[in-house]
């Protein structure tokens, strides 16, 4: 319980911290929303009375607070580029980024960490070269080049999924998976190599451990032993490392979207940036933020369930 | 039982191989042993000598640790009757051999146990898987074995986690485990290797029972010779791959054959050997004479190196959100003594009774929370950080692992100079001279200067701390556990080396350790310490030959003698697991007060 209320407390001020430090950066920004609204070109005058009216001459703590009170009761403001409330519009970008980042992830593990535990089992013989090798092939290359070979081999050559484009998950979900199932495997690719070596690596160290010989001193059937007794132990370590690639896959989406031409939160924060559409631009930042975070907060609360003695502490 | 003329086991010409990147190296080299039902062998040698590796081919976990069986036959007599040649043996055999036929435990219980699954669990597989059982069936015989081996609350145990136990709870879980199926043959791996001597003493005890009345065979494998003379029924030495020699047990004690056995023997300390004898001793080396007798006594006028008072240390335990400080560890509570030139006291104690934490303390290692340490006159616990750096000078420290304790990527040479460095003593040709006399001090040979730590053996390596801790010519070495990590004939060695030392060069050894052998062997004054106090001290002969103290008797009760005319063993549940150290903060324990029972001999007042 004390872990839950600690874990919990720190996502609040972290969280807190990145509201306060994504407020800062944009306000050090050369340029205002007001010059942004009416135009370098504008009237000073009509400029003034602008920045008065939208209280960009409040001190930054008024109008911090002012920000972040939005925030919270769900006043996001409105984006300067698509004239649209921002609320809403994350909402619909995230849904479908998390769709890749979910997707992603979930090919990674399922790939990897049959391949880690196998590469650990036989430790040093060719199977476990075969697979550091793949493994490092896949971190070595960046994943916009395998995007472009996903798109040659499934979108031209075979012509199985498509290649770009963006369907509403909530519109047609079948259609929305096709689509996201390209970025998300290109994606998924070097996430994989980087799960294999940390499953190997954290497999090979629970498999030096006493209470695996014990387990086989028992009898117990080897399947049994390596895939019980042994990934039991390593699954915590795993997703520890796998929450904290969402971090990482929200940074790499912004490519990966604009490759396949899926407009999600990746392609956003591009245009908002491109434009300088500031309150756009908070927002997301603080969203992205957030969600890894609670990512990383969920993998911590099933770290509990899977290893008791975190319970204690 | 021993006239049966149907042996359970037949090892014959054994061999093990294993393959590493360097070539093939040889584990066991040619073994023959048998076991008769109902039988206890003790295979005893030392680090290397292949007694683990025998017995894990007979289960044929050896494979899994990269071994191969290149020679020889393992036959086993399965419950049929029939004998079946393990060596050659499929996997799906082995399987229903091993947990089934065959139980194993193994030195470590703080990792032989899966630590994300209930007991229960781990209790049950076995049965499950070789007895068909249901859970509920699975669970009322892991009830009944727990209750077998003597772990109260059983209810309670198997709903825990293994963290939740102690180091001899969890041994003792690991037994139940292995008796499950209610094998024919239980393998003990070094099984008490790792555990405090009281708790050695049950579980020993707990293993001789089982074997009484189930019937089973025992194959036990030790390095600890005063185990050997508790258990065996019949002892196999091994040395290096091979069989040195077999017999009753009887025999190998009162009149081996081999001059390996024999030595091997000598270099035990016998608990109690050295009743009546006024000064310590050299270890027995058979063919190496100490070089120089130990100090008698040293003289009882001089001021004392080191005077410690009061020495209390604590150490935080954090919690909440702002990890404060919620409670305190009282690892060293109210302790003090002197130590005068030329002296060795030991401290012992069992793990956690503080002994290590005041060796520390004394060397500022970890921050005392109050007291204070003279050393020579100079109060060490009011020294600055500089003055503290230059005062460890004459106060060096040699630790139980030389494997850890040395740098891996130095050379020794430059190990051993660098205090001289540290404490500008030497440079230039001054310094290799001096590294080069104390390469001769402590008897390595000049062409290891050049080495690094991986090239030596475990008690070189000792040695090599052991040179370095001498560089700078200290007036007290604290040595923590400092033999306990090496072999009988090599922790001879050293420890001679070092009573060689104290005579020649008049340091003060504080000697802290478990080994209540040993410290008998080579202390002149002995304090039993116990949750953070020192319970009794004083010269060996009143701590040894008139314990007045309930745990000092307690802790001698449960040391194993190496003689099998000896027998000690009781299975009864006779020591009360520790009770914690962790106070609240507002915790204020009482002064330590002791009792006087004749001059020099102290002992603590009870109610404290």
């Amino acid at each position: 319980m004390i872990y839950l209320l600690n874990r919990s407390v720190s996502f609040a001020i972290t969280l807190l911290l990145i509201s306060v430090i994504t407020f800062a950066v944009t306000n050090i920004l050369p340029g205002d929303v007001a010059m942004m609204i009416m135009g370098t070109q504008s009237n000073p005058e009509a400029l003034a009375g602008l920045r008065e009216s939208l209280g960009l001459n409040d001190p930054l703590v008024t109008q911090y607070l002012r920000w972040i009170g939005g925030m919270l009761t769900g006043d996001w403001g409105t984006s300067l580029v698509f004239k649209e409330e921002i609320g809403p519009l994350l909402l619909q970008k995230m849904t479908a980024s998390s769709l890749i980042v979910v997707m992603s992830m979930t090919i990674a593990l399922t790939a990897a960490v049959p391949l880690g535990v196998w590469a650990a089992v036989h430790r040093d013989k060719w199977q476990d070269t075969a697979s550091s090798t793949t493994a490092l092939l896949g971190v070595s290359l960046p994943d916009f080049f395998w995007g472009i070979m996903l798109i040659l081999l499934f979108a031209r050559a075979l012509g199985w999924l498509p290649s770009s484009g963006f369907v509403d998950p909530g519109e047609d979900f079948l259609r929305a998976l096709k689509h996201a199932f390209l970025p998300s495997l290109a994606l998924g690719l070097g996430l994989m190599a980087h799960l294999t070596r940390m499953t190997r690596a954290t497999m090979t160290g629970i498999l030096a451990q006493e209470f695996i010989r014990v387990a086989r001193a028992k009898g117990l059937p080897e399947r049994t032993v390596v895939w019980r007794y042994g990934l039991a132990n390593a699954i915590g370590p795993v997703m520890t490392v796998a929450g904290l690639q969402v971090g990482y896959l929200f940074g790499s989406i912004i490519v990966m979207e604009s490759l396949f031409n899926y407009t999600g939160m990746g392609w956003l924060t591009y245009q908002a940036l491109l434009n300088r559409d500031i309150p756009l631009i908070q927002a997301s930042v603080f969203v992205i933020a957030a969600v890894v975070m609670l990512a990383n907060l969920i993998v911590d609360l099933a770290y509990v369930l899977v290893d008791p003695r975190i319970r204690l502490g | 039982m021993l006239d049966d003329p149907k042996p359970i086991v037949s090892i014959d010409n054994l061999r093990v191989e294993f393959d590493t990147g360097e070539g093939t190296i040889v584990g066991v080299e040619d073994i023959s042993l048998t076991i008769n039902p109902g039988e206890t062998v003790c295979v005893v040698g030392e680090s290397g000598s292949g007694k683990s590796v025998t017995s894990l081919s007979l289960m044929r976990l050896v494979e899994f640790g990269g071994g191969r069986i290149t020679g020889g036959k393992l036959e086993f007599r399965r419950t049929g009757g029939a004998m079946q040649d393990v060596a050659k043996a499929d996997m799906d055999a082995m399987r229903d051999i091993r947990g089934n036929e065959i139980g194993m435990i193994f030195q470590e219980p703080m990792t032989s146990l899966n630590p994300i699954f209930t007991i229960e669990r781990q209790m049950t597989d076995g049965l499950r898987l070789h007895k068909g059982l249901g859970a509920r069936a699975a669970r009322a015989r892991a009830l009944e074995l727990l209750r077998e081996v003597r772990i109260p609350q059983p209810e309670q145990r198997l709903r825990q986690y293994p963290h939740e136990l102690s180091g001899g709870m969890r041994q003792r879980v690991v037994i139940a485990m292995a008796m499950a199926c209610e094998p024919r043959l239980l393998i003990a791996d070094e099984p008490t290797t790792a555990l405090d001597v009281t708790i050695q003493a049950e579980i020993l005890a707990l293993i001789d029972r089982l074997k009484r009345e189930n019937g089973m065979a025992v194959l036990f494998i030790t390095h600890d010779m005063a185990v050997v003379a508790q258990m065996a029924d019949r002892v196999v030495v091994m040395y290096r791959g091979n069989l040195v020699e077999e017999g009753p047990v009887s025999q190998i004690f009162e009149n081996p054959q081999k001059d390996y056995t024999r030595a091997l023997l000598a270099a035990v300390p016998r608990l109690g050997e050295m009743t009546g004898k006024p000064a310590p001793e050299p270890m027995r080396i058979i063919g190496a004479e100490a070089r120089a007798q130990p100090v008698q006594a040293p003289r009882p006028d001089a001021a004392p190196v080191l005077e410690v008072r009061n020495l209390t240390t604590r150490f935080a335990v954090r919690g909440g959100l702002l990890r404060r400080r919620i409670a305190n560890v009282h690892a060293v509570e109210d302790v003090s003594f002197e130590l005068a030139r030329g002296e060795t006291l030991s401290l012992v104690g069992e793990s956690g009774c503080g002994k290590s934490s005041c060796g520390r303390s004394i060397l500022r290692l970890v921050e005392p929370t109050s007291g204070s340490v003279h050393m020579d006159g100079r109060d060490i616990l009011a020294l600055t950080r500089q003055q503290m750096r230059l005062a460890r000078r004459d106060m060096q420290m040699v630790f139980q692992d030389p494997f850890a304790s040395l740098n891996p990527y130095m050379r020794l040479k430059d190990q051993v100079a660098e205090p001289l460095r540290n404490f500008g003593l030497a440079r230039g040709n001054d310094l290799t001279a001096r590294v080069s006399q104390l390469f001769d001090r402590v008897e390595l040979p000049q062409s290891y200067l050049r080495r690094f730590p991986h090239e030596l053996s475990g008690g070189q390596r000792q040695r090599v701390a052991i040179a370095r801790a001498l560089a700078a010519n200290p007036k007290l070495i604290i040595a923590d556990e400092a033999v306990s990590a090496l072999d009988v004939s090599v922790q001879a060695q050293v420890l001679n080396l070092m009573m060689e030392l104290q005579a020649d060069l008049g340091i003060s050894f504080l000697f802290i350790s478990h080994d209540m052998a040993v410290v008998e062997r080579i202390s002149h004054r002995v304090g039993v310490m116990y949750m953070g106090r020192i319970v009794e001290i004083g010269s060996r002969a009143q701590i040894f030959e008139n314990p007045r103290h309930e745990y000092t008797r307690a802790l001698m009760a449960a040391v194993p003698i190496a003689d099998p005319a000896k027998r000690t063993l009781r299975d009864d549940l006779r020591f009360k697991p520790l009770p914690s150290p962790v106070h609240p903060l507002s915790y204020a324990p009482a002064p330590s007060v002791y009792e006087e029972v004749v001059p020099g001999h102290k002992v603590l007042v009870p109610d404290h």
